[in-house]
């Protein structure tokens, strides 16, 4: 197998992003990188505004101020379509394949729209294998259990071969047995195809194992960055999951 | 490991064909239209042959933008565009060349349509059939108002027989051949469209944020359904205009679009067939009940009302479902075909 990771890809970076729905700020100056090939993840409570980033990030939602770049390119307010071109390509909190589709057409589909080879999904196989999409390859997408139609909506992201994931709490909905799949989808994606992965996610046991820096959003404000075993010991990002003190930084607004 | 990928590259090795049967079938029996002046010369059946062809390609219009979750009401529009067209190319410049024509048919109104589709696109649901609607009723009062051209309330008469390679088609055999040929080139470049482009525009009415985060540019696709749609009501429109060598406003009533929608819904949405059996089988009930005039858009509505809540496939939906619970149920269709379309509407 051509295992060849193909470590080529650029920097994600946010610059100072904010984004205001009329008067109602959700987001204010939150910046980070994201290097090439590297994981980071982002944990917040709900509410902090964790699917707005992907949202502006992936070009769905214009930042009101601030900026996006991948490498040198500024993809901020670019059509989502435009982005996904460029390789960065998001998956969904929700399920999210094409219903009354096999599980075939729906990697096909994948493939096509983001003019890949289908030999890609030779390369998946072993991924594809692990998570029980073999199997059911010929059936409806629908019909499948909500793990499985979740494991599809991820690979059909990967299967595009993006240079860095925006995955939308990838483990939310999965029974805890099911949660291995995520690590070995993320394994896979960044050992096989060099990606960037920005890891949105509630399973605060999947932040530890897998990301060595995490990001934490609370009220659309980053309060903290750094290893997951020091961020969420700290007395600020604690208060901020328990609802302690700095709760009404939306409510002035 | 390497066995799961034998097996992923032996399933990649099964290919859908280009066409399904629903495709063959289709085109099969329009092709059999040519066969009826051979075998009849009664004015009677000949015109309901020539009414089917031109309601099943009108209700074409409908079919394409359907397969994006779009319900257009602006076939009428684009009727009126071809037809006018044809009628100001004969009559004002004297060309009468059937092929020259039914370019210029399909081409003028797929050309509005580009910026109309610039305009309206960007509206779901609602929100396009209100304004596909109001479209219809803008483009009655263009025809009425802009008389120099159009010939107002008159309409343009006379139109000279059109000619294919020089011979005139001017009998109502003839008239039928040439509503034969332009239905056919209609439902050709419909499946052609629709088989080509399939993934994208399933993708599109399924889960069009989906397709976009995939990569693809769903608005390209809309536009160009958009455009193939009005080109191919154009077809339509000057097969009416050539049958009754009359253009006038009033065989693009905006009411009529309420018509084409029936056929394709009623037929079943999910298969080019349906457009077609659906035209067949309610132009057909409308002429054997006589119910011509304002009684038909009332009850085509009660009809869809049925259709939608007890068989959302359509007639052949519905037919789909049942010849495969015969067959049993082990034989799923394993990549494409048109029987996966139909269970949408099953129950």
């Amino acid at each position: 197998m051509n295992a060849a990771a193909e470590i080529q890809g650029e920097a994600l970076y946010a610059e100072r992003m904010s984004k205001a729905f009329g008067g109602l700020k959700v987001f204010h100056d939150v910046s980070f990188t994201l290097p090439p090939g590297g994981l980071l993840g982002v944990i917040g409570p709900n509410g902090a505004g964790k699917t707005t980033m992907i949202n502006i990030i992936s070009g769905r939602l214009a930042p009101s101020s601030g900026q996006v770049r991948l490498g040198d390119t500024r993809i901020d307010g670019r059509p989502v379509y435009d982005n996904a071109g460029r390789g960065l390509v998001r998956s969904f909190q929700q399920t999210a394949t094409f219903s009354g589709y096999t599980v075939s057409d729906n990697l096909r589909s994948a493939l096509r729209f983001a003019r890949r080879d289908l030999s890609v999904l030779e390369r998946l196989a072993p991924l594809l294998d692990q998570f029980g999409l073999v199997e059911n390859w010929n059936r409806h997408a629908e019909v499948l259990p909500y793990g499985l139609q979740k494991m599809l909506g991820l690979t059909m992201a990967l299967a595009t071969q993006p240079r860095i994931l925006l995955l939308d709490e990838p483990a939310a909905g999965l029974e805890k047995s099911e949660r291995s799949n995520i690590d070995a989808y993320i394994g896979f994606a960044q050992r096989e195809f060099g990606c960037g992965v920005l890891l949105v996610e509630h399973d605060m046991e999947l932040i530890r194992r897998l990301c060595p820096d995490v990001i934490v959003l609370d009220g659309g404000r980053l309060i903290a960055t750094g290893s997951p075993g020091e961020v969420l010991n700290r007395k600020d990002v604690i208060d901020a999951y328990l609802g302690g003190g700095e709760e009404d930084d939306d409510a002035e607004h | 490991m390497t066995t799961a990928t034998a097996t992923v590259s032996g399933y990649l090795k099964q290919k859908a064909p280009f066409f399904s049967g629903h495709e063959w079938i289709t085109l099969g029996i329009v092709l059999l239209a040519f066969a009826i002046p051979t075998l009849t010369a009664n004015p009677q059946f000949l015109s309901q042959a020539n009414l089917i062809l031109i309601a099943a390609t009108a209700a074409l219009g409908v079919y394409i933008m359907l397969r994006l979750d779009l319900m257009s009401f602006a076939v009428p529009s684009f009727m009126a565009i071809g037809g006018y067209t044809v009628a100001v190319l004969s009559l004002r410049l004297g060309v009468t060349d059937v092929i020259v024509l039914g370019l210029a048919a399909f081409l003028v109104p797929a050309l509005c349509a580009i910026p109309l589709g610039w305009l309206i696109l960007r509206l779901k649901g609602v929100y396009f059939v209100l304004v596909t609607f109001v479209l219809t009723e803008i483009v009655q009062l263009l025809l009425f108002e802009a008389a120099p051209l159009t010939g107002g309330s008159n309409g343009l008469v006379g139109m000279p027989a059109v000619r294919f390679f020089g011979i005139e088609l001017w009998d109502n055999s003839h008239v039928l051949l040439t509503t034969t040929g332009l239905a056919f080139a209609g439902f050709l470049i419909t499946a052609i469209f629709t088989r080509r482009f399939r993934y994208e525009f399933a993708a599109i009415e399924k889960n069009d944020v989906l397709a976009e985060s995939l990569g693809l540019a769903c608005w390209k696709y809309k536009a160009m359904a958009f455009a193939v749609a009005a080109g191919v009501s154009g077809l339509a429109g000057f097969a009416l205009v050539n049958m009754l060598m009359t253009a006038h406003p009033t065989s693009f009533a905006p009411m009529s679009s309420v018509n084409y929608i029936t056929y394709t819904i009623v037929g079943g949405k999910g298969s080019i067939l349906g457009t077609l059996v659906g035209a067949i089988l309610l132009v057909s009930a409308t002429d054997y009940f006589a119910l011509r005039g304002e009684l038909s858009p009332g009850l085509f509505g009660l009809l869809i009302i049925v259709v939608t809540l007890l068989a959302r496939g359509g007639v052949i939906g519905t037919v789909t479902t049942l010849v495969r619970s015969w067959r049993g149920k082990g034989m799923r269709p394993l990549a494409d075909g048109a029987a996966r379309k139909a269970p949408k509407g099953g129950a």
